[in-house]
């Protein structure tokens, strides 16, 4: 028999694919802006939070009758900074979406709060671990477990150490908060972990930073 | 180099959403283009003529349907004198040559031979037959008594070497596994329909199939070793540019695997059978094979590629980003709707929509539950087959039947 090609059949589904295709294209990236702006609020939304508990410890200069008040705070603003966190790595991993603008605002709020752990610190005695990761999503192969084997030892050490309160920058988005943490931190490669104030250079395993977790 | 790999899984991506995209839209338009010649069938001859016709039953171990099977051959509405029914025993150890003896006072001839498999019983039987054209059956399946009828008038076309029926499922009572396998029976058999539109049935069912006696002596006999040889034989048919034709309203009934272990066994064996045929005949991916050699070939191939990057992909997302699932489980979905979820649901929706057109062609009457189940549970099975079935082949372990 001769054989033929439907052509037209295959000329027309390719029509409907590209169509329903850059429909999709659009859509998804209406879905991702949208996501983007929420995400946008709701830094905004924090950041007016950790001002209000700045403010309120202004205005309690020289007292500690509002530490639980100040740590409830901090416990729900940390919360809600990490829950921010995840959002956007998700948008970066998975949707490829990357968003400079928010991201730098994103470290400005854990910068944010990151004072405010601080000084609740030094003000409430309060006996959490600060620990800062510095990685860099151009330039480090390994930062991208060394982020999965924090989040593993926090989890792991849960309730067996005092509070672990994590604050991630990436160093090579041209942060002017994450330059200055690096700056004073002495920060020079990825990935790199300060904890309560102590750097470590270099790839840590999950081991190492229990133990170091441990030690305080 | 993250950000590379990154970009190499969005692109893969966004090359399968828009190979299931291409090739969701060619079905549809290829039911568009045909769907008002679904139940068509060329006239009958007007010469009235019955043309010789063998039916060759290969058997073994069949005791159960074997009775069954030879009464609806002898039941065809087709004149008794026209029929050549043979029952090759492939050395059965059960009592399916004692019953398949007892039908010799209806003129069915009775063969046997060592166990040597369905091909070789096959073309033992066809060695022996006398008719223009042979039919070959399994010995689990009941013709509907216009079966022959309703396929002869598609040979008037000279070039058509084989004609395909619609072989449905028995229904069993209380049994979901065949109740599934019924749906998917009448998918197959609606998608093979239109496949046959642009010359491109990929298969002549072992339940039933009408060839022409001569498409034997032009392609040779059916492969003894083969794993899916109803499948090679067509394919070889194909190779040959030969036409294979599909009729929907003759009916066979077949048995299906009743449980979840046998079903897997044959679904593997196909699997495998098929992967190695479709290797076997990869020649036919050239554009002198018309829509076969550039549609229909090359989409097995890219199917299975697909298949398993998407596996792979999956995989992947659970390993690298299990913090993922930790912690934002339900912003996770919210986030992650866009371009391939939104062709995912696409692809999903056809699907269902191939189902209920697939149904309706038939008028079958199907409860929804089943339908439901049919596309979130019975579907999924396939991962199964093919991982199975790489595994399988990759540690080359020995094919059997």
């Amino acid at each position: 028999m001769e054989r033929k090609i439907s052509y037209p059949l295959y000329a027309l589904a390719l029509l409907f694919s590209i169509i329903v295709f850059c429909i999709g294209v659009y859509v998804g990236n209406m879905i991702d802006q949208y996501n983007q702006q929420a995400i946008a609020k709701e830094v905004e939304n924090i950041s007016q939070k950790v001002a209000s508990a700045q403010l309120l410890m202004l205005l309690d200069e020289n007292g500690s009758s509002f530490c639980p008040v100040y740590s409830s705070q901090l416990d729900s603003i940390n919360a809600d900074v990490e829950a921010i966190g995840y959002r956007l790595s998700y948008l970066e991993d998975e949707k490829h979406v990357y968003d400079v603008p928010l991201k730098k605002s994103y470290f400005v709020l854990e910068a944010q709060s990151y004072l405010l752990s601080n000084r609740i610190k030094e003000r409430c005695g309060d006996n959490s671990t600060i620990l800062i990761y510095f990685y860099s999503n151009a330039n480090c192969s390994s930062c991208r477990q060394q982020g999965f084997d924090i989040l593993q030892a926090r989890d792991d050490t849960l309730g067996k150490v005092p509070l672990v309160r994590i604050y991630s920058f990436d160093g090579d988005l041209g942060s002017p908060v994450a330059n200055g943490l690096k700056a004073q931190f002495n920060v020079t490669q990825y990935p790199s972990i300060v904890i309560n104030g102590a750097l470590n250079s270099g790839t840590m395993s999950k081991d190492s930073i229990i133990a170091a977790l441990k030690s305080g | 180099m993250r950000l590379l790999r990154m970009d190499a899984i969005l692109l893969l991506n966004y090359s399968i959403a828009f190979f299931s995209l291409f090739t969701v839209f060619f079905f549809v338009l290829l039911f568009l283009r045909y769907r008002r010649h679904l139940t068509e069938a060329p006239a009958p001859a007007v010469d009235g003529l019955f043309p010789n016709v063998s039916i060759i039953i290969p058997a073994r171990n069949e005791e159960a349907g074997i009775a069954g099977t030879i009464d609806s051959a002898l039941g065809l509405d087709y004149p008794r004198e026209k029929l050549d029914i043979i029952v090759v025993d492939d050395g059965s150890t059960d009592r399916t040559l004692e019953i398949a003896r007892r039908y010799a006072r209806d003129g069915v001839q009775v063969l046997t031979q060592e166990n040597r498999g369905k091909g070789a019983a096959l073309n033992n039987g066809i060695g022996c037959a006398k008719g223009e054209l042979i039919a070959t059956m399994d010995a689990d399946s009941m013709l509907s008594t216009n079966a022959l009828k309703e396929m002869l008038p598609f040979f008037q076309d000279p070039e058509v070497m084989a004609v395909t029926p619609a072989v449905k499922v028995r229904p069993e009572a209380g049994k979901l596994i065949v109740e599934l396998q019924r749906i998917e029976y009448l998918m197959i058999l609606f998608s093979r329909k239109l496949l046959s539109f642009i010359d491109s049935v990929p298969v002549t069912p072992g339940p039933f199939s009408l060839f022409r006696a001569d498409a034997f002596k032009k392609v040779g006999m059916f492969d003894e070793q083969n794993l899916v040889e109803d499948q090679e034989i067509c394919l070889r048919l194909q190779a040959a540019n030969y036409k294979v034709r599909s009729s929907m309203t003759a009916t066979v009934h077949t048995s299906v695997p009743k449980d979840m272990k046998s079903l897997l066994r044959q679904r593997v064996r196909w699997q495998r059978g098929g992967l190695r045929n479709y290797w076997k005949y990869k020649f036919l991916i050239r554009p002198e094979y018309g829509d076969f050699g550039m549609f229909f070939v090359p989409l097995n191939y890219l199917s299975i590629i697909a298949f398993f990057l998407i596996l792979g992909l999956m995989i992947n997302s659970v390993i690298a980003s299990p913090y993922y699932t930790k912690y934002m489980l339900v912003d996770s979905y919210v986030l992650g709707l866009g371009l391939v979820t939104i062709i995912g649901a696409l692809v999903l929706a056809s699907t269902v929509l191939w189902l209920w057109l697939s149904v309706r062609a038939f008028k079958e009457k199907i409860p929804l539950q089943n339908l439901l189940l049919f596309v979130l549970f019975y579907w999924y099975l396939m991962v199964g087959y093919n991982v199975l079935t790489a595994v399988k082949e990759i540690r080359r372990e020995p094919a059997t039947w």
